[in-house]
């Protein structure tokens, strides 16, 4: 089955499908689950956010980021979330990934869309009452190979010049 | 009403005897009492880092940056000079300017329009001698500068003191490291884009200490990248090489590796650098640079730095992090960090290493993580009454012993400053303490000879 053939409502609906699972992978650590989601030439970056006068142009500073990954390093930080002393996660934090807003435009390649949505994550750490938050907006490409769906590219654009959240350990 | 556990001569009496054995009383970390009296003593009268001059490429280029609450107005003037001023109208004090950088001639204030040049001089107000006559003195109302700013190897620092000492008195030895680390090669140091910044749960004095001083944490906060085989599993990497304290709370670590010299020379930085370096450094500072695989330091009271070596399948890169723990509370920092690389360096080089920085450290850094769950961790525990009990009844003090007495200063280290022969010493910590103290009971050393 070719994702061409899809009506528009069947191609939303089987994207945002994808983009709550990687969710559910995410929130529940299934992170080797989640890095099969992602394509082998995946470019995953997080570029800062910069308060800027209209005149000045864009507010987002591509130049320096948060996240600048390919495949290999993303599955270096998964390793590393495996070892038993990656304090920041050990023990554990629970964590959201709230993804709304889907929106689906035609993408460079016949099989690649360009997937806008946006994310709320929240995350509790030991007995913080204070729930950490970061919200933004995610760019992907989505690429339908062999059956299967893959994230061939991901831009996070958070909404904070300065996070709020005390370490990017999670991914988004 | 008397509130008890107050700050008062007693338990200053008693915390400098602690820190004459090698402790220091846990209340300090994030007692409320002696956080307003830093911000006033210390953040007040130091030199605090504003930024570096290849953020501010030309005329009108500027950057808006904080002195803990100061709002601070980094600006190059119309001749090329950086000008640092309170970035708060003078007419009704709002702020000014609340964007992260740009290019401007004139910065207006949206409340009356007030307009002020790079110079920060009052030039236009709306309606201006119709409202206010012939009489408004123009020249009056200019922005407030910062009272002193100065620079040293770009990078410039602001006091809100009139009186403080200069910068580079103030650095004293530091000079000579940051010689190596900033104007080792052609150019100098270039920041790439804006610093990172975030907010952590920590006491600005942990985490200056963390990186100044503390090398020790390595083995055991860091472990995972020792279970990933990046890092070596002797604990006793990160130690050595030495430990250098300086004057007024400065402090470097040169850590080498156990031979006494790094397994990469001149940090793995490209050969064709290296004349660089014999050219720009004296022959002792080219000596330490060659053998030394990281400098981890601070300027007191809260400017760090790194220049580490990272090297994954025999690709290996240097770089420079800065960064500023401002304060936003007993127990909150916003960390301010910025990443540095020599100009001259090759543009692939340049893209290496900026991503080796990405991954190790900033909030993403799978350093930096951990890091931050151990400040948090210490802040947590540090509210109650035990830890901050003043008659110290509990046994409430941290540990600062290791070196303590019986660690003898290494007279052949070629650098300034006092070297002792490790970097598993608390000496720069306990020197940080003294100077703090110092800071602190100033004005309490005043009234007390005024008294006598």
């Amino acid at each position: 089955m070719s994702s061409k053939l899809f009506a528009p409502f069947e191609l939303q609906y089987e994207i945002t499908n994808i983009l709550s699972r990687e969710a559910h992978f995410l929130d529940n650590r299934r992170y080797e689950d989640w890095l099969d989601l992602l394509s082998d030439d995946i470019v995953y970056r997080m570029p800062m956010r910069v308060t800027t006068e209209k005149k000045d142009g864009s507010d987002i500073l591509d130049e320096m980021a948060f996240f600048e990954e390919t495949k290999k390093s993303l599955i270096t930080r998964v390793q590393r979330l495996r070892t038993s002393s990656a304090w920041v996660e050990n023990p554990p934090t629970r964590q959201r990934h709230l993804i709304t807003n889907v929106l689906i435009e035609p993408g460079e390649k016949p099989d690649e869309y360009e997937v806008t949505s946006s994310f709320l994550f929240l995350r509790s750490r030991a007995s913080d009452l204070h729930i950490e938050q970061l919200s933004g907006e995610r760019r992907d490409v989505l690429r339908f190979v062999d059956g299967k769906w893959q994230i061939a590219a991901r831009t996070i654009y958070p909404d904070q010049a300065v996070l709020g959240v005390m370490n990017l350990s999670m991914f988004l | 009403m008397m509130r008890k556990n107050r700050i008062d001569d007693k338990t200053l009496q008693l915390l400098k005897d602690k820190m004459k054995d090698g402790l220091m009383p846990q209340w300090v970390v994030t007692d409320p009492d002696i956080y307003e009296l830093e911000m006033e003593t210390i953040f007040g009268r130091t030199w605090q880092f504003l930024g570096h001059e290849s953020e501010l490429k030309e005329p009108g280029s500027y950057v808006t940056r904080w002195m803990v609450n100061d709002p601070v107005l980094l600006v190059r003037n119309k001749a090329g000079e950086c000008k640092a001023f309170l970035n708060s109208c003078t007419h009704r004090g709002a702020h000014l300017c609340t964007a992260d950088r740009g290019n401007k001639k004139t910065f207006t204030c949206p409340y009356h329009g007030w307009s002020f040049n790079t110079d920060g001089e009052l030039i236009g107000i709306v309606a201006g001698n119709k409202v206010y006559g012939e009489e408004m003195q123009k020249d009056e109302w200019g922005l407030r500068p910062i009272p002193r700013v100065e620079s040293y190897q770009g990078m410039i620092f602001g006091n809100l003191d009139p009186n403080a000492m200069p910068l580079e008195e103030y650095l004293g030895d530091m000079k000579w490291y940051f010689d190596i680390l900033l104007g080792r090669s052609d150019g100098g140091m270039e920041v790439r884009g804006v610093p990172q910044r975030w907010v952590a749960q920590a006491n600005w004095k942990a985490t200056s200490e963390n990186f100044a001083a503390d090398p020790y944490h390595v083995q055991t906060t860091h472990r995972s990248t020792v279970e990933m085989g990046i890092s070596p599993k002797d604990p006793l990497y990160a130690g050595y090489g030495h430990q250098v304290v300086m004057k007024n709370g400065h402090g470097i670590n040169v850590i080498t590796s156990s031979t006494g010299r790094s397994h990469y020379q001149f940090q793995g930085l490209p050969e064709s650098m290296w004349p660089m370096f014999e050219k720009n450094l004296s022959p002792s500072q080219v000596e330490v640079l060659s053998k030394t695989t990281v400098f981890v330091g601070g300027v007191f009271p809260n400017l760090s730095f790194v220049s580490p070596v990272h090297g994954t399948e025999g690709h290996l890169h240097n770089y420079l992090n800065f960064r500023v723990w401002r304060p936003l509370g007993p127990d909150k920092v916003e960390v301010w960090c910025w990443f540095m690389i020599d100009k001259a360096a090759p543009e692939d080089y340049k893209e290496a290493a900026y991503r080796g920085y990405i991954g190790s450290f900033g909030p993403s850094g799978t350093l930096e993580q951990d890091d931050t769950e151990v400040w948090a961790r210490m802040v947590q525990a540090n509210k109650g009454l035990m830890a901050r009990d003043k008659e110290l009844s509990y046994n409430n003090l941290c540990n600062y012993l290791m070196g303590f007495g019986g660690l003898e200063p290494d007279e052949s280290f070629p650098g300034p400053g006092i070297a002792y022969p490790t970097c598993y010493a608390d000496a720069i910590s306990r020197s940080m303490h003294e100077f703090w103290l110092e800071m602190l009971t100033k004005d309490m050393a005043a009234v007390e000879e005024v008294r006598s």
